[in-house]
Parts: structure tokens; sequence; C-alpha cells
């Protein structure tokens, strides 16, 4: 839901200036989670789902603590699990997955729905389901597989981030429910030097050598960020991308190449157009006309 | 907890074992990542799996279930032979320098000296020397002698309440008066004697070498160096500064030498002087609420609200009973020992003014004869096995589901067949209520049960006011959030319409004995429901005359009929009622305690003072004289938590000292103000523990191997097993090769929360964690179901392979572990849709008995896996 | 099929009776204006989704965003069945000949308009007509094989639905260059071929004008070269 309270930065598929856009003092704001103090215990799974009253899902075993597979249009948080073994040490990753609210959001570039998507200035990205067309487009213009598709309502459902909550100044569900600090949540500012501090702290008193900080420029950075034992592997976290990319058919394709091939429609029309005015019909012969 | 959860955020080292507390006790965990966090403070996990804490750990050691003697003794070896000990701590706040009467024998047979043969120890040896009567303050230094221990002196006098044995152990006496510890005992400060407590400790421990501690618990040499090395790190150098904390939880408890575990990490503690000290303390993590507030309300079979003893059939009358449980003090003539149990009688007659009210006087005993006299032992697993036998004949079970929290449920289930009667009060229809349920029963058999099952819906925690007391003993008021649904009524409703039914009965009918009964002091406003606040100002106590005391508070009085301030306002001459002198100050004139929450720290230990309300006395950290030196110095100025005001003449502090606020540091009185000996306990003498006055490592009774210190004395000699036809135990030969352990998850709160969906969501089936390479083995992978059998019972649930298990060499021989988590049964949104059901995970386990605390050995007994 | 509906063009038979000559059947021109009306709601429905500047233009043609989505891959699958049919139809007529390879080379004068007749060899279809046809084969394919990981791309890898998002637009884009010329030639720019798509038959004129070779074929007389 459109919160008033939070101007909006960017829209999605929204042809000229969006309304409100640079009138208000803004602070971009963010969620840092500590993978390496992350105890896996689902407060922020049940806190979301409760929060935002979710409906239950069917689940089943399957040989791991993870609750589910990946996050789903009606379970937008979830921590996944993944035993890794280096060097006969064992580590047991629990990553928080959930919307990075990025700062160049995926989702919203391939968004053809007018206002489906929006990004506030805060840096919260936020789907309008009462907008939402459900084509799905936000799904695959998504480095890290977050949107989900709901077939009964054919929308699209993703972490809001509480935007409800932010809106009237509270920090999200999650990170409300948190119990170990793993999980804070301010200023985009003040959330990047604790994770940098805390990185340094990993890689001075704990020997992690390659503890780092998770912020990724590649989409200009995101409002989620994450402290890892290891920046250099981030994909072993459960496939998180080194490097997360927006499919380039959305953002060349479709903001050049798009109103590109609309002028060349539109000049097409013009020049038949002007072909009847210059040239003329070609107007069936008589007999009798002939030459 | 000595300490408190906030209080680990202090420290400096934790040893976390037999506790996971990332998974379950999720929310107090965010202190040992405060401490990771705040002061990079170092974390070893042991633990038979790589837990959600391991997760998180500096170093994890995979142990064998069971084994943690072995791994502690090693440890106390380890800091002993590398001196990475707090020699002036161990000196002065330990009975380290006491001398050992002679003829205590070390138990390098497996056996301490008074072994009867049978099952229990005559504990005569078990105690100090006593020392000349008379013996002048001089420097102790310079007579070390052995000459010191000469004059075993018949200080009869000084009854230790050691002495009071178990339930039953007056009882059996009758006969001879049990020995009691020397007023005088004799010592060595220098610590040389060879049965000083600490040489005797040294010896004991000699034996827990790296190489022994590998051959039993599995654990490698290596990895076990670096974590001794790690752990003992904090007293490197003669450091005085630091601090380790041990935390530990059920992993610890449930087996069958469950307290002898806690007590070697407590000696442990006390050697490196971790005792009373901010981001110190042995540190158990209490399960559910309100587990804490029930053991110190007296729920437990053998002792009263406060830890009172309860009176045996030998103590025929209160001054009889009180001269057995009340302590006198034993200690080194020149040292002073404030004795605190030497206030039993003001405990214990206030407790019965608060039962009896004005029934109780003078002339009666304080309607001592009231009072229940304990006759054996009526612990848990008794109960049941009494009802086994056809000698119980009817049970309520409140908010404890026990079938399934076993242990051997198959068992229990059959007892409830024979039992005449069953009320259980629940939230939901549970596997106790439908044990006539259980799969595997047959339409015949059920026609043949003729117990009466009678449900009655309890309310639950949100629909309850009253207090939840934590691990960190504090008190704290919760309010009711939701009214109970429907006819659901709160439990003292419940309790008080059955007790005026009963004496209506007693007084229409009278009965054998109806005084205790028809006397109790009933004075609630609505009988029928009495409110937790007049019950919680009942438990705190109030004046029953007018009283003033000019030591303790000059110039004060306090009305007749008035909160008291404190347990120091006791009086044992009926002019005082109180329902627990631990609690005694959380509800005051002021009003409750427990309902404040002031957020001030003043001192940034985490001692929020004006929060809640902690006992004993609001103090935060136990013992917190052992903070300071013997001069009243905190050890480490930047944690002082209390310290000696010379110039005002008291002890002052951030905490409420636990200690007598004026006694002069040149008095050396010792900081442990509940022991007799005003110190430490490294040697427990007497009857403190049934097993022994120091800690050995005994296999669990369903152990793959023979104990490598002793194979012929492989278990506890006195742990305690039932002999009826479902107490079976199984062993290697019978092809129960896979050592098993339960535990429970995070996701999921006990047998209760499988009726939640959000629950059952996050984790919806039962599931048995299995190491890789066993399931290579057996030729299995992930989701394909299990068949895991003891010698008491079958499970069945799918496999979790995984690699936080590793195959161990024990003793040489490779072998399996494998982990249950507990949470499931036949009711439950699963079950009831077919989708899952079975008998609970309990069933495989045995009741093995810890001798000293009566708790069940869930945790490391033999199965066998198959494929189902 | 197609010679039983073409019982009911008596209208046509008529016209047919009065000289006219029959050009296209009742069953060609049901499938055209299948085809024709069906693509260009799939059109324009693709082309609220495909730009920001026509989605508040061109959703509320359709009752809304969701309600455009939901519709335009069933009218693009009425299409792809109709065109279906029609390329069964006019495959023969369709073949590529070495008139209209003479044809393209002429494609200027024949853009400018410079020559009164097409060449004498001009069948039933001149070359421009072929190459339409082929462009929207070959577009339709593409609809077609993009078409349904664009509807189904919640459970299709996202790559796919990246490249095929790009090539359903390329597709759509040549479409709507071969519409614009179509239309044009259909109706403004030659007066009589809409007549002949609407009512089927064309005037004798008509087809000597622009298909001299049919012309030949269906009247037996044989068409005087200009030159």
């Amino acid at each position: 839901m459109n919160q008033p309270t939070m101007q909006i930065q960017e829209i999605s598929a929204h042809p000229g200036p969006v309304p409100g856009e640079g009138t208000q003092r803004a602070v971009e704001v963010c969620k840092y989670i500590d993978v390496t103090t992350c105890i896996g215990c689902k407060a922020c799974e049940v806190a979301c789902v409760e929060w935002n009253d979710l409906t239950f899902r069917e689940t089943s075993f399957d040989n791991t603590y993870q609750t589910m597979p990946s996050t789903e249009w009606n379970y937008w948080n979830l921590i996944k699990f993944v035993e890794h073994e280096r060097d006969g040490n064992l580590m047991w990753l629990m990553r928080k997955d959930q919307c990075m609210h990025c700062a160049d959001p995926g989702c919203l570039r391939a968004c053809p729905a007018d206002g489906a998507i929006i990004k506030y200035q805060n840096g919260i990205v936020d789907f309008q389901q009462d907008n939402c067309i459900g084509c799905g487009y936000c799904i695959s213009g998504c480095p890290f597989d977050i949107p989900k598709f709901n077939p009964k309502t054919k929308k699209v459902f993703k972490c809001t981030l509480c935007s409800d909550r932010v809106g009237q100044g509270l920090e999200p569900a999650c990170i409300k429910a948190c119990p170990t600090g793993c999980l804070q949540f301010g200023t985009k500012e003040e959330m990047v030097q604790i994770a940098h501090s805390r990185a340094y702290q990993l890689k001075h008193q704990s020997g992690l050598a390659n503890a780092g900080v998770y912020d990724p420029p590649s989409i200009g950075g995101t409002h989620v960020i994450y402290v890892l034992h290891d920046i250099t592997n981030p994909e072993l976290y459960s496939g998180l991308p080194a490097n997360p990319v927006i499919p380039p058919s959305y953002t060349v394709w479709k903001w050049l190449a798009k109103p590109t091939g609309l002028v060349m429609a539109a000049l097409g029309v013009l020049a038949v157009f002007f072909h009847r005015l210059t040239v003329g019909p070609k107007l069936p012969e008589g007999e009798e006309k002939r030459e | 907890m000595t300490n408190g959860w906030i209080d680990i955020k202090n420290t400096d080292m934790m040893l976390i074992m037999g506790a996971n507390p990332a998974e379950n006790h999720p929310c107090g965990f965010k202190w040992p990542i405060e401490a990771k966090l705040k002061r990079n403070a170092k974390m070893i996990v042991v633990d038979p799996r790589f837990t959600r804490t391991a997760a998180t750990a500096d170093l994890f050691l995979q142990i064998r279930a069971g084994t943690d003697i072995a791994f502690l003794g090693g440890l106390i070896n380890y800091a002993i032979q590398n001196d990475r000990i707090a020699k002036d701590y161990l000196v002065h706040f330990t009975n380290a320098a006491f001398i050992v009467k002679e003829g205590f024998k070390l138990p390098e047979d497996g056996l301490f000296s008074g072994f009867d043969g049978q099952s229990s120890y005559e504990k005569e040896t078990w105690n100090y020397e006593g020392a000349g009567a008379g013996r002048s303050k001089t420097p102790p230094e310079s007579d070390h002698q052995p000459s010191a221990a000469g004059g075993v002196m018949g200080s009869a006098t000084g009854g230790g309440h050691q002495a009071a044995g178990g339930p039953g152990a007056a009882g059996q006496g009758g006969t001879k008066p049990p020995p009691t510890m020397p007023e005088n005992v004799a010592y060595d400060l220098t610590l040389q004697h060879e049965r000083s407590v600490f040489q005797l400790l040294k010896k004991q421990f000699s034996r827990y070498t790296p190489d022994m501690v590998e051959r039993i618990t599995g654990v490698p040499r290596e990895q076990f160096i670096k974590a001794a090395d790690l752990f003992t790190s904090v007293r490197k150098g003669g450091d005085t500064k630091k601090a380790a904390t041990i935390i530990y939880a059920v992993g610890w408890t449930q087996h069958t030498t469950g307290t002898q575990i806690i007590r070697t990490a407590a000696i442990l503690q006390l050697l490196l002087g971790n005792v009373g000290r901010a981001g110190g303390g042995v540190n158990a993590l209490r399960g559910h609420c309100n587990i804490q507030g029930a053991t110190d309300m007296g729920g437990v079979f053998d002792i009263f609200p406060g830890y009172l003893k309860i009176p045996a059939p030998a103590d025929t009358d209160l001054a009889t009973f009180l001269k057995r449980t009340t302590p006198t003090p034993s200690k080194p003539g020149e040292w002073d020992s404030y004795n605190y149990w030497s206030n039993t009688p003001k405990f214990m007659v206030s407790f019965m003014k608060a039962l009896y009210g004005d029934a109780a006087q003078k002339e009666n005993d304080w309607a001592y004869h009231y009072l229940p006299k304990i006759d054996r032992k009526y612990s848990w697993t008794e109960m049941w096995d009494f009802m086994y036998q056809g000698k119980v004949k009817g049970l309520f079970a409140f908010g404890m589901n026990g079938v399934a929290i076993g242990p051997n449920s198959r068992k229990n289930i059959e007892a409830l067949k024979k039992a005449d009667w069953l009320v259980v009060c629940e939230l939901y229809p549970e596997e106790t209520s439908e044990f006539w349920n259980a799969p595997g029963t047959t339409p015949e058999e059920k026609s043949r049960i003729n117990t009466t099952v009678y449900r009655l819906p309890g309310a639950g925690f949100a629909e309850k006011d009253g207090t939840f007391v934590n691990s960190a003993r504090w008190l704290q008021w919760k309010y009711v959030a939701l009214p109970p649904p429907g006819q659901a009524k709160v439990d003292q409703e419940i309790l008080a319409r059955i007790f005026l039914k009963v004496r209506e009965l007693y007084r229409a009918e009278g009965g054998k004995f109806p005084d205790p009964i028809v006397n109790i002091s009933w004075p609630y406003v609505t009988p029928a429901s009495p409110s937790f606040t007049e019950l919680a100002k009942e438990i705190n106590g109030r004046a029953l005359a007018d009283l003033t005391d000019e030591q303790l508070a000059p110039g004060q009085t306090i009305k007749a009929g008035q909160q008291l301030p404190g347990f120091a306002w006791l009086r044992d001459d009926g002019t005082t009622a109180c329902g627990n002198w631990l609690y005694s100050g959380s509800w005051t004139e002021a009003g409750s305690q427990a309902m404040r929450r002031g957020t001030d720290d003043p001192s940034g230990l985490g001692i929020y003072p004006n929060w809640g309300w902690s006992w004993p006395a609001n103090r935060r950290v136990m013992y917190n004289r052992a903070s300071c030196d013997v001069t009243g110095r905190p050890w480490d100025q930047e944690r002082s938590q209390i310290w000696w005001n010379e110039k005002e003449q008291k002890w002052v502090g951030n905490d409420v000292p636990d200690f007598k606020a004026d006694s002069n540091p040149a008095d050396h009185m010792g900081p442990f103000i509940m022991n007799a000996e005003g110190v430490g306990r490294i040697f427990a003498p007497l009857a403190a523990f049934a097993d022994g006055p120091f800690p050995e490592h005994y296999e669990p009774m369903e152990s793959p191997i023979a104990n490598p210190l002793h194979p012929q004395q492989s278990n506890n000699p006195i742990a305690q097993v039932y002999k009826s036809d479902a107490d079976r135990l199984g062993s290697v030969e019978q092809g129960y090769d896979v050592i098993c352990t339960t535990y429970r998850l995070t996701e999921h709160y006990h047998y209760w929360t499988k009726n939640n969906p959000m629950n059952v969501q996050l984790v919806p089936e039962p599931f048995i964690e299995v190491p890789a390479q066993l399931a290579d083995e057996l030729g299995i992978t992930g989701g394909e179901k299990l068949k895991i059998t003891s010698a008491r019972g079958v499970y069945v649930a799918k496999a979790m392979v995984t690699r936080r298990i590793k195959p161990m060499m024990i003793d040489g021989k490779k072998m399996y572990q494998i982990g249950i988590p507990i949470h499931w049964g036949y009711r439950g949104i699963k079950e009831d849709q077919k989708k899952t059901g079975l008998t609970p995970a309990n069933q495989l386990s045995p009741a093995a008995i810890d001798p000293n605390a009566f708790t069940p050995e869930y945790k490391g007994f033999l199965v066998k896996i198959e494929k189902a | 099929m197609s010679s039983s509906i073409e019982q009911y063009d008596e209208a046509a038979r008529a016209r047919v009776r009065r000289g006219e000559l029959l050009r296209h059947s009742l069953y060609t021109r049901l499938l055209h204006w299948t085809v024709a009306i069906s693509f260009i709601l799939s059109l324009l429905s693709g082309f609220a989704i495909y730009s920001p500047w026509l989605y508040r233009w061109l959703t509320p043609l359709f009752g809304g965003g969701p309600m455009t989505r939901f519709l335009h891959p069933w009218f693009s699958l009425v299409f792809t069945i109709a065109f279906g049919f029609q390329f069964f139809n006019w495959l023969a007529l369709m073949r590529w000949t070495s008139a209209d390879r003479r044809w393209l080379r002429r494609l200027r004068a024949y853009v400018m308009n410079r020559e009164a007749r097409e060449l004498p060899e001009t069948g039933f279809f001149n070359g421009g007509q072929k190459l339409y046809f082929w462009l929207i084969v070959i577009s339709t394919i593409i609809f077609l094989i993009t078409g349904f990981p664009l509807w189904f791309d919640d459970v299709v890898p996202s790559w796919l639905v990246a490249v095929s998002y790009i090539l359903h637009d390329l597709a759509a884009l040549l479409m709507l260059a071969g519409l614009i010329i179509h239309i044009y030639e259909g109706t403004a720019a030659q007066p009589g071929t809409f007549h002949s798509m609407v009512d089927g038959t064309v005037t004798p004129d008509w087809a000597r004008t622009h298909h001299p070779a049919w012309y030949s074929e269906v009247t037996g007389r044989e068409e005087k070269k200009v030159e």
C-alpha cells in the first residue's frame, strides 16, 4: 500500500515526472544483517508472517532446517541454511533472504504497469498490488529471485521492508523480533558504518580475513546489507550473486530500444501519410483510359 | 544461574556445553553475542551435534553424549598442570586448603571410600579433618605441617545440614546419628598437604589427560588442548582480571551423572576464580517458563518453597527437624562464616505461619505435625514406576504431558492403563489425556482400559497474570493479554475449587487426619479463585506483630499486617508469616517489586537494579563478595560489582552485596555464605552428593564402551534404574551400537506447538539427524524413513542426513551418534491430518536416574538404526 | 469447410454476375478479419504493456491493466490459430517466383507510383504481399515461442523471460511496420482493395492494374504490354 507519509522517488512504467519527487528531505534507510551472528532462529520469519497476516503454507520435510526452498508470495522472509565445509571446518551459514531493496531495482525497471512498483525516497521498494497487472516481468528483472507470483490473484508479492511500519517511524517487524541483534535498522550511512566496523572486527579478532560487507555496487547498492564471513564468495550463502545485475533487456532495451521503436512506428505512419499526399493512390486503370 | 543473562555480556570467555542457547534460549543468546561484539569474547561450544549455537562459536568440539565430566575433568587437569588457576581465590574463597579426613579414597577403581557394595555410600570419610577447638588466629602459613591436621577433634557439636542426607536418610538412621562436619577444620594454605582438597583434586583429575579425554569423549587430543588452552587463557600469566563463564542446560542434567557434571564445572570455575564475578559463574539456562519459579516454590518432591527440606519420619518434632536441617559453621578457626542457613528456623516457622495462620502456634510446634513426612523418594520417574506397579491409583497432570516427556513413554502409557483415574489440565488434547489412543493400541486393548480420564480446560500463559522467574532469578510480573477462552479457567481457580471441595468433604466426614486440610490458611477474597496478587503478597510475607530490629534498621517499626521488606526480618517466634523466604522482598509495602520496569543501569554492567526483582534480596550476581580480592578490592576495577568501603566500614557497590554488609575483610568471612564453610566447595563433604565428593566420569547406563578409567566399574554405581519388565537396558552386544541423544528445536516448544500452524509451518514433521557417513553405510538419503530401536521401543521418522554430526573415534572404535528432536506425538495439526503420527520419541529413552537430582538420562543412550 | 461457407456468399456472386471478379472467397475474408481483429487487439493490448507511454492510453480499452495482461495472450492465441488457417489457405499462392524477384527490383518505381500498372507477370499476390506474408509467418512463430515464457514467467528461468521479452518486442515492431504499410496499401493507396477484402470482388480494371497475370488467368484475356 502506498504510504502517504513517505515520498515516492520512482514509479514503475511512469512517463513523466514523479509527483513530489525531491520535495521532501529523506534519508535512506537500511536493514543490516550480520550473518555471522545470525542463529537461524526464524523469529524474523514468524514476525513477518504475523505482522503481515500472511496465510500459512503447507511445508514438508526437505532434509534441512530451512522452512521452505525459497521465499513465496505469502512468505517474504526466509532464512537460508547452508552447510559448508572448508579445510575440515564446518560452517553452518544462515542467511536471511528477503527483498534487498536495491537502489536500482530491477523489478521496477522491468515492470510495465504504471505505478505497480514504487521506490520511496528512503530507498524502500514497494509493490502496489492494486496496480499490478500480474505480468511477472519483475520476477525476471530481479537479480535475487525475490518477487513471487500468487497464481490465484495474479499479483506479485514480496517484502515491503514493512513500509507501513517505517512510514510510522517504526522498525520493520523482522528487526523488532530479532533476538541477537544481528538485524538492525537505521539510516544507510549508519548501517554501512556498523557493517564495516563489524567486518573489521571479524577480520582482526575472529581471524576471518575475507570478512566483508555485501552492498553490491552493480545495482547501486542495496537497502539491505549483509556482513559475511567471506565476501569473496557470496554465492556460498545460498546463491547470493557476487555481481547482481538487472537483465540488459530491462535496461538497454526498455529505455532505449523501445522508445526508438515507437518513434520509428510514428515515423512510419507519417511516411505513408506523406506518401498519400505526395505520390497519391494507385488508381485502377480502365481499358478506355489506356494510353 | 549464579549470574544472569545480561551479565554474560561482561564475559571474556564462554564455554557453552550441554546447552544450545541459540536454539533453545534465542532471546537470552543476545548476551553471548553482545560479549562477542563488545568485548571480543571467545565462545567455545561443545556438543554432540554442530548446533545453531556452534554456528556462531569460535571453536566447536563434537563430544560423545554423556562424557562431559571427562572433558571438564580434562580442563581441570590442564588448568592445574599449566598453572592457569586463580591462586588467591582458590586459597581464600574455596575449600582447597581444607584437609580431608584420613581414610577418604579417590575412585581410581571407580568407587569412593565407603561403598556398601550395593547402591549407596557410607559417607563417614567424605569429611574434613577437624583441627583443635581453640586454635589461635596465628598466621596459618607457619603451621601447614601435617601436624595441623593432627587434632581430629570431636567437634560433634558442629552439625552440618549436609548430614541431612537425602530423603529417607535420616529415616533409615535412628540408631547412629549421621556424621557431621567439624566445627574447626584443619587446613593448609600452601595447599601442599597430601590430603588437602587441592592435592586430592589434582590427583583425582591427573588421570584426565588429553589422551584419556580423547579416548572417552572422542574429542581429538589437539582439539581438546586447543580448547583447554583457550578457555584457561583467562588466567594466563597470573591474570586475575579476566572472567570466563560456563553456560549449560539440560544437556548436562539429563544424565545419570548430571549433577556431578555441573559440580565439575563449578570446581573448574572455582579453580579459575570465576564464580561471583561479573562475566563469570556457572550458569544454568532454565528451560521453559516458569521452571525456575517452580523449583524455587518447591515444585520438587523433597523440598518446600525456598529450598527448605521436607521433614522425614525420624524428625519427630520441630526441634529435631530443625536440628538436623540447620547447619552450623564448619571452617578454619581463624576464618569467619556467615552460614546463612543458620536462619533455617526463622524461614521454616514463618513458612508454617503462612501455611496454617492462627492454627500454627508455639504450643503445637507451629503445626509442624501437619506437614507431610517424606519416607522415601517420590521423584517423577518413581511416581510412574509406582503407577506401573499398580500402587499409584490416580494422577493429576497439570501443564505436564507426562506420556510425551517420558522417559520410557511406553511404560508410562502402560502405567496409566492401570490407574483408576487421570485428571489432565491442558490447553489442547494431548498424548497423556489420550494415552488410550496411542498408536498400536488395539480396540480390544482399549476396551480393557478402565481409567477414567477427566479433562480440565486450562488457561494459557497469556491468559494468566502472575510472575515468571527467569534463569537470572528475576521475578517479573506479567499481565493478562486475553481472557481464557470458553470454559477454560486459570490454574488457581481450578486448584482452589478442587481444594474447597476436598476441604468440605473433610469437614463433613472427618477422615483419618483432617487437621492439615481443614486448618489451612485460606484468606483470599474470592476463595474459589485466589488472585495472584494475594498469593504473591503472601509469598513475600508480612508482619503478624509490630516488629523492630535495632541492628537491622534502627528506629524502624514494621507494623503488624504490613508487608515485610525482606527475609532479614523473618522471625521464628510466630510474629512473621512468609510463603517463601527467598522471595521475601518481592512485594513490599512499596508494592510489587516484580512489576518494576526501571531501565537505569548506572554501572553499565547490566545490573538494572530497578527492573523486576531478583532473589535473593535483589542481588543480580550471587556470591558477589568473590568479585573482590581478600582485602575487598575488585579483581577488575572496570567490572566492579561491590567493594569494601573502609570509611563507612561496609560493603557497597553497584549490586546488592551478597554478604554480611559490615563484615570487615580482615575477619576473613567466606563469600559463599550459603555453605557452612563460607567457601566454595571443591570437595563436597558428607551427604552433599550421593555419588561422591568429587566428580568422576562414569559411562551412561547404556554405553558403547567400558569406562576406560575403570572398566570394572563403568557406570555410576548408585545411578538408579528400575526393575520392571518395561525397564530394559540395551548393549552393543545386543546390536544397540549407535549413540542417540534427544533435544529440542528452536521452532517448537515441547509438545505444545505442534498445535500451532505457524510452528508447524516452520518444521512440519519429526526427523532424525544422521551423520552423512552413516547414511551412506545404510544406503539412505535425506527424507527416507529410518527405524530406530532401543531396548524399550521403536521410533520411525524421516532421516535428516547431515555433515553436522561426524563419526567419532571412541576408545579406538569408530562410532556414530544420532539425534532426535522430541516435539511430536499422536495429537497435533499434522498428526490429526494423519500426515505424521508417531509414538513419542521418548519411548526410546531409559528411565535411568541421576541419584542427586533424579533426572532421567534422555541424552546418550543406545539404539539400533535401520532403513524403515 | 471453405466450400460450405461459400454458399452464404450470394452478394459476391451477384457482383460477379455484374462483371466483377471474385478475388477473396468468404472463407478467406473471414480468416483475414479474424486475423486482423485479433492481431489489432493483440497489438493494442501488447503495446499497452510494451511502453510506459502507451500504458495509460491503451489499458482502459481492455478494462484496465490486469485485464489487458489477462487478455493479451488469449487475443494472440486467436490470432495465431486464425493465421495458421490462413497460412495453409494461402501457402500455394505465396510461393516465391522469379516474377517476385523482378517485382522486388522495381520496388522503387512501385513505391513512387511511376508505373500505372504492375508488371504483367504479377499474379494473385505481388512480391511485397508475399514478403509481408512471410514476415507474419516468421513473427508469429517468434511470438508463439517467446509468448509462452512471458505468459508463464513465474515458472520459467528469468534469463529465458529476458530473452523472450526482446524477441517478442522485435517481432511486434516488425509486424507493426508491415501493418502500417499493409493498411495503407489496402485502403488509401489502392482504392478498391479494401472492397475486395470486404465484399470479395474487384473490378476487372483493378485486377488488370494490380495483378495483371491473375487477371489474365481468371478472364482468359491476354493483357497487352504497356511498352
